[in-house]
């Protein structure tokens, strides 16, 4: 770039400060300083009042609980649950919908994909109560369906079966985000050489080998944030699995954010649940450096 | 030709099919609304017969928070916009057209933000609205929002302009311009599709934004709407007729805003995604 201005590169710095000051002010202080802060109190006993002094210090001890803790524990290991059904259920539905739906339009087709993404734009809070609706066990879906088919006369109470709460949610989180990721193949799709394709079913491919050696290949950038997304996106599910119950029945449900929530704002534990934020912080970066330095580039070979 | 208008056929019915499966739910919102008490628990999923106004009304009338919600709603959301498009159309210009030394480094700290959601930093962000006198006020849910919009925000608006070719900007300062001026006459004009693309994004995030404003309003006169969603259900736990003609009029305003600008939205959100 050249130097537009005469007055110097002086004059420059100024103009460049006063263009960013207002951004770097409130981007420092709301979103870099906490990060720091929380990583500092993760280190104490500390309620989030008084003087952080060397009585409360602890170590890494509030680490060292939080790997001792059931409650903990079953919130990992929903999260990397989320992580492995998104991966395995979600994303591959949202490819083939993607594959059935998004490659020629006819009527009806643009109506039919703005229903598909609608869910991903409706509020995580309403998309979950209204869930809970259909899953009541007095006169939800399936109770519904049970009392037709069968004489059974029970209610069918997934949410409030710590079996079964889990996986109700986890259909709820397939809903609210399949559109998002389907919208991203077909984004993906229009990138797919047609020649290539062309090419490869005259040499007598069948559609699997076309899918597998020509489309998938090509949509690999398109691949590679989607799931990138559904991991960091997994990593923080807040919002669904408060609106339909808070992390219950029995702590069953809880992932990282609401056990943050649960167990250290709720409780005023700030050291404590400061050393979750941090797991959470720790897990999302060390999967980020991993992923950027494996798959994303590992393309450029 | 005969087997290719099966393909075409089932291509129609199975879109067809899941959209509707896919749609069911809010369906069944919405017509769960206009049923009477009675219908909502002996047929909760059928069309409503006969079809009441009454419960609309009701939540419409001035007994309801409904109102207030929705202001609250548009006014934290319109606030976080302006801010970010403010600050970040200002700090997008300082890291793509003025020249100066350690420009990249800038531009990398903002980016680093991209990797810290916000419920990372949630407890210590209490704590210091705490200090500042900012819990219970819009404006601490207001500015939290803008700061974690600003990093995504920065790096769309920066690689706009970034875009623009400097020849403009020569011609701006032979004319006698400035900076300033060729911000305000020239990238102002050239960056609807930019900062609609940012309104977009921004807008989703800040509307259906719940942990934070839970955190900090705790008086009922300031919740916003998903707060007001999660408050309505629990208070009306019985009255399902009653909860489905409350959500459906919360989310009136965000599906008036998607299908109006459908494409428009679903562009800005997945392209923000694929840059980001």
């Amino acid at each position: 770039m050249i130097s537009y201005t005469k007055e110097g590169a002086k004059k420059n710095a100024l103009v460049f400060i006063l263009f960013i000051a207002p951004a770097f002010i409130l981007f420092t202080l709301f979103v870099v300083t906490p990060v720091f802060q929380g990583a500092y109190y993760s280190l104490f006993n500390w309620k989030g009042a008084g003087p952080l002094d060397k009585e409360k210090f602890l170590g890494l001890d509030n680490f060292i609980k939080l790997f001792h803790d059931k409650y903990f524990l079953t919130a990992i290991s929903n999260n990397i649950k989320i992580v492995i059904y998104s991966l395995c259920f979600q994303l591959p539905v949202a490819f083939i919908f993607a594959l059935l739906i998004g490659r020629k339009s006819f009527t009806g087709s643009i109506l039919f994909r703005s229903l598909y993404f609608f869910p991903y734009v409706l509020t995580e809070i309403i998309g979950g109560v209204i869930w809970k609706f259909i899953y009541n066990p007095q006169f939800g879906l399936l109770t519904q369906f049970s009392k037709f088919f069968t004489d059974a006369k029970n209610e069918i109470a997934l949410l409030g079966n710590p079996d079964t709460a889990f996986g109700a949610i986890f259909l709820v989180i397939f809903w609210k985000y399949i559109g998002f990721h389907m919208i991203l193949y077909i984004a993906g799709l229009q990138g797919v050489p047609r020649e290539l394709e062309d090419a490869a079913v005259i040499d007598g491919a069948n559609g699997m080998q076309v899918i597998w050696n020509v489309i998938l290949p090509s949509m690999r950038n398109v691949i590679t944030i989607s799931v990138f997304l559904s991991v960091i996106g997994s990593f923080n599910v807040f919002d669904i699995v408060w609106a339909m119950g808070q992390g219950g029945p029995v702590h069953s449900t809880e992932t990282l954010v609401t056990y943050l929530y649960n167990f250290g704002y709720k409780r005023f534990a700030f050291g404590y649940g400061s050393a979750v934020a941090i797991v959470i912080f720790f897990v999302c970066l060390v999967f980020n450096l991993l992923y950027q330095k494996f798959i994303v580039g590992d393309k450029d070979k | 030709m005969k087997s290719k208008k099966i393909k075409h056929l089932f291509r129609v019915i199975f879109s067809a099919v899941t959209a509707f499966l896919m749609f069911f739910p809010i369906l069944t919102v919405i017509m769960g609304g206009f049923k009477e008490k009675g219908q909502i628990f002996s047929d909760p999923f059928g069309i409503p017969r006969p079809p009441t106004i009454e419960t609309f009304v009701e939540i419409l009338g001035s007994a309801s928070s409904y109102w207030v919600l929705l202001f609250n709603s548009i006014f934290i959301t319109g606030a976080t916009i302006s801010i970010v498009i403010i600050f970040g159309m200002l700090a997008g210009v300082g890291l793509s057209r003025i020249k100066v030394p350690g420009q990249q480094l800038v531009y990398n700290y903002f980016l680093l933000g991209l990797l810290f959601p916000l419920t990372v930093a949630i407890l210590p962000l209490f704590l210091q609205l705490r200090s500042l006198g900012l819990i219970g006020s819009r404006f601490g849910v207001i500015l939290i929002e803008a700061a974690f919009n600003l990093p995504l925000s920065i790096f769309i608006l920066t690689g706009f302009f970034k875009n623009i070719p400097n020849e403009l900007q020569d011609a701006c300062y032979i004319d006698g311009g400035t900076i300033f001026i060729f911000f305000r006459k020239i990238l102002i004009p050239l960056s609807t599709p930019v900062i609609s693309t940012v309104t977009i994004i921004v807008f989703v995030a800040s509307w259906n934004q719940f942990m934070l404003p839970l955190l900090v309003l705790s008086d009922t006169k300031l919740y916003t709407i998903p707060l007001g969603v999660m408050q309505y259900q629990g208070q009306y736990a019985s009255g399902w007729n009653q909860i489905m003609a409350f959500i459906t009029l919360s989310m009136l305003p965000i599906a008036i805003f998607y299908f109006i600008l459908q494409k428009y939205v679903v562009e800005g959100l997945t392209s923000g995604a694929i840059k980001g």
